[in-house]
Formats: C-alpha cells, structure tokens, sequence
C-alpha cells in the first residue's frame, strides 16, 4: 500500500472538519474523491500533503508514518499537491514556473520543460509568457506537468476539470490517461463523467467523513449510484 | 529650484532604499516591521563609531556599518518576526514596536542622546545650470537607482529572486514545490536590513545621528510604502521619489508642512486607491 490514513481527525481551530476518515491508495491506482461543497476533500488533501496535520490517527506513506511532517517533506518525498483554483505563478512566465518545480526536484530545467511538452506540445508556444495570461486549462495542465517534474510517487490533485469548458477538460483528461498507472493519484473531481472514464475505486465524503467506498467497475459505471452523493 | 529638485530627489532615494526592505516584508510575511527604524539608526551609529575608527574613511566605515546590521537583523528575524507568523497584524506591531523601544534605549546607554553632526563626506559640489550642488547628494540619487536596478536584475533573473517572486504571490504554492520557502523569505529581509542601514549611512551627513531618528523616518517610509502598494518594489521606487519631491516642493515654500503634505498625498492616494492586503 503507498498511502495509507487511518482514522483521523482533523480541525481548523476549534471546528472539527475530518472526523475518523481512513482511505488508502495503492501502487500505480487512481482513486477519486466526490463530496459536495464543504464536504472536507481539500482539507483531506491538504491534510496528506502535510499543510495540516490530524489531531488523531494515523498517515503512512510507503512505510514512514508523515502525520509531522510539512509539505516541503511531503514534496520531496514523492507527494505532490496540486491546488484547487489552478494557482500558477502568475508573474512569472511559463518557463519560469517549471523553472521552480525542477529546482526544487533537482532537474534540469531543459529535462523539465521537455517533459511537459511531451504532456502538452502546445504549450511550447507560451513558454515565454507570463502565466497569467493561461486560460484555465493550460493552467492546470501546466500544474500537472510541474507536479510530474522529478518523477514523484503520488499526485494529490484538487478539482483539476472545474470551471474548464468541455474541449478543454478533453486536454486535462489526456493529461491523465497519459500518466495513468506511472504515478499513483488522489483526486478529488465533482465531473462524474471523468471519474467514469479513469477511477479505479472512489470514495465518496458528506459533513467531514467517509461515506461510501465504491470499488467495482459496475459500481462506478452505475448512472445513479454516484449522484448520490453530489 | 534645481536644488529644490535635487534635494527631492536626495530625500527619495534614501526613502526609497529604507523603504524598500519596509515593503518586502510586508509582501513576504505579512508583518509591519517597525524594527525595521532600529536597523536604520544602528547602521547610522555604527557609521559614526568607525568613522572614527578608520581616520574618517567614510567608504570603509559605511560597509562595516552595512554589514554590522547583519547579525541584529538575524536575531531580530529568527526570535521576534518569525514568531510572528500568521498571527495577526497588531501583535507584530506592538512586538517589533517593542524592539524598537529596547533598541532604541540601549543605543542611548551606548552613546547617549546628544545628537552628533557628520560633515559632508564628500565635501566637492558641482555647478549645474549655474546652481551649486553637493556632489554627495548626487551620489546618492546615482546609489539608489543603482540598487532599483540591481534589485530588479536580482529578482528578475536569479533563482531566489524568482522564488521570492513566487512566493509574494503564493506561499503555499511554493511549499508544495519542495521549497523551505521562509528561508528566503529571510535573506530578503536581511537585504531589505542591509539597505535600511546603507539609507541610515546615506542620510547621517544630511541630518544628525540621534537615537530617535529612526521614528520621523519609519512614519514617511509607511507612507512611501503605502502609496507605492505593499511588495511592490517599482511601486516603491516611484513612490519615494514622488513623496521625495512632495517634501522638497512644500519645503520650499513652506517649512513646517513638508512632512505634513506627505501625509495628505498618502491620504488622497489611499482615498482613491485602497489598499489591497
Ligand atoms: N481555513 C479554514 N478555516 C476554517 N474553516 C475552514 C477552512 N477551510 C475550510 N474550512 C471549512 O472546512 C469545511 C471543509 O472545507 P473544504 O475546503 O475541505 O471542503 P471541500 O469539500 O473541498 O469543498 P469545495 O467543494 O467547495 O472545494 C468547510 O465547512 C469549510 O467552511
Ligand atoms: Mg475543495
């Protein structure tokens, strides 16, 4: 198993927003997270990816338990987190952004920008402008490409389709399918349509737990089962 | 009135180079450094005392006075400001308020209140236009545009500027990088130290070393930091030099109110143009 959480709790202040939540993800696996609004899906990721650490319980990354460590550890272990609202280095241009993720995993920039052509190959023509003139999904597909920089072991990701129009979340998908079963992932998506085509198992979350977990393919198939828990 | 122009530009790049590390900290950590004044008149002092030193070798005396800040800047860094991160806005205040104070007490246990004058370092004027101007103070305009522009290279082409750059905006993002971002965050603030000691040297000849000159300068730098947006850093630069000349101008015509009129500009610039934090 690569990352286990075993039963934790976590609060931001005094207000508990994870109660004894347990999942796992195993080697090579896809898993999804569908939840409502305010339901604690960024608050599970956030809390792997070692910006909060849970009160009770426990979080295993291959054998090491991580509840302590922060998320400059986390990254340099293999685990990336990659943020809701598409959060790029706005004043920085494209080349720039790659230019941290490979610093910070000790690549070379051209062996990291290569990489995310080969995602991406448009993107070649913006790796002279400013991030922030991206629409929203070359955003996010630049931050998955910065978060494969370095050949990490786990992707946290956070809504990678929302607010993109549907041509483009073909791009993301691409993206995906494309790293699919090389790095294991985590993410939370409220596109059924996606977690269709690519979920190996989901979990589903209300009110700060765990309600269900859906693992056969017939299951995550159904065309009901998972509205439920929207 | 080219003097009153030159004089203008003189108070701003001096505001500008102890603003600047004002704004950085601000933008990096969130926190108001009102330290920050204490680095300036220590830097001042230190000036003095190895003027004396070094037979009055203004050059040698300014370095050791920059780089003696270094270690106070550490210390004031690592056991006041970095405590204070994520707290909330006026317990940073009221802290580095407080390390003001101390400091301040002990500069005047140290080498007492009586305000010590500093002649030109330079003591050569040029004609310009028929008008006598103190070579020193056209020192000090070249000085700080050359730090804006090294600050600019800095941040623009390497990788700590970029870092710093990134993390201005999104901390948390560069986090989840791998990168121990506050660490640069604190080399910033060392620099942003640094310059705040090289403004104390720069202005000393200009006025009088005492122990509560760093006070009257903190308020205008608030005011340069304000008008030019917090973090940023060629907000900044035009900032200081505006409010730089706001002062020469309304000095010219009316003494009392130059520091007042830079007060008024900020009010009028924040009425229009509120402060984003
Ligand atoms: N920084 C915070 N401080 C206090 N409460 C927070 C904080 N962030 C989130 N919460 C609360 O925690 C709960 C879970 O939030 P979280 O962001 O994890 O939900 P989510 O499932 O990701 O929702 P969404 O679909 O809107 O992204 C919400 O009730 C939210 O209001
Ligand atoms: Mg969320």
């Amino acid at each position: 198993m690569l990352l286990s959480v075993e039963r934790i709790n976590v609060s931001y202040g005094r207000a508990r927003v994870l109660s004894d939540v347990s999942i796992h993800v195993n080697e090579g696996e896809m898993v999804f997270i569908v939840g409502r609004n305010g339901a604690g899906k960024t608050t599970l990721l956030k809390t792997i990816a070692g910006f909060l650490s849970p009160e009770e319980g426990t979080i295993r990354f291959g054998s090491d338990k991580v509840n302590a460590l922060g998320p400059e550890e986390m990254a340099l272990k293999g685990v990336r987190y990659v943020f809701q609202d598409k959060r790029v280095f706005t004043k920085l241009t494209v080349r720039e952004n790659i230019q941290l993720a490979a610093y910070a995993a000790g690549v070379s920039l051209s062996e990291a920008v290569d990489k995310i052509v080969q995602l991406y190959p448009p993107i070649t023509r913006f790796l002279e402008s400013k991030a922030g003139t991206l629409s929203g999904g070359q955003r996010q597909i630049l931050l998955l490409g910065r978060a494969l920089i370095g050949d990490p072991c786990l992707l946290l990701i956070d809504e990678p389709t929302e607010g993109l129009a549907a041509g483009i979340i073909e791009e993301v998908f691409k993206v995906l399918e494309m790293t699919r079963r090389k790095v294991s992932m985590l993410i939370v998506e409220q596109n059924l349509a996606v977690v269709r085509r690519l979920a190996d198992r989901v979990y589903a979350m209300k009110e700060g737990h765990i309600v269900a977990e859906v693992n056969t393919p017939e299951d995550i198939q159904n065309q009901t089962l998972l509205e439920e828990f929207l | 009135m080219i003097d009153t122009i030159a004089y203008g530009l003189t108070i701003g790049g001096i505001l500008y180079i102890i603003s600047i590390g004002l704004s950085l900290t601000f933008g990096t950590m969130r926190i108001v450094n009102f330290a920050h004044a204490l680095v300036y008149t220590v830097g001042a002092y230190v000036l003095v005392a190895s003027l004396s030193l070094f037979n009055g070798h203004f050059i040698a005396a300014s370095v050791v006075a920059v780089l003696a800040v270094i270690p106070l800047a550490y210390l004031i860094e690592r056991y006041v400001i970095r405590r204070l991160y994520g707290e909330s806005i006026d317990y940073a205040i009221i802290a580095t308020y407080a390390v003001l104070l101390i400091g301040v007490d002990a500069i005047k246990w140290i080498w007492g209140a009586i305000p010590i004058p500093l002649s030109d370092p330079v003591g050569k004027a040029w004609n310009i236009l028929g008008v006598e101007l103190p070579l020193y103070r056209i020192i000090i305009i070249a000085l700080s545009i050359c730090v804006f522009f090294i600050l600019e290279l800095f941040f623009k082409y390497t990788i700590v500027g970029k870092i710093v750059v990134a993390g201005l905006e999104d901390k948390e993002a560069v986090r989840s990088l791998g990168i121990k971002v506050d660490r640069y965050f604190s080399l910033v603030f060392v620099i942003g130290s640094c310059l705040a000691a090289l403004g104390g040297v720069l202005y000393a000849p200009i006025t009088t070393v005492h122990p509560y000159m760093g006070f009257q300068v903190l308020l205008l730098c608030f005011a340069v930091v304000l008008v030019g947006g917090l973090g940023s850093m060629r907000g900044t630069f035009l900032s200081a030099f505006a409010l730089g000349m706001v002062m020469a101008v309304t000095g010219r015509f009316w003494g009392p109110a130059a520091e007042t009129m830079v007060f008024v500009v900020m009010a009028i610039v924040l009425i229009f143009k509120p402060i984003e934090v």
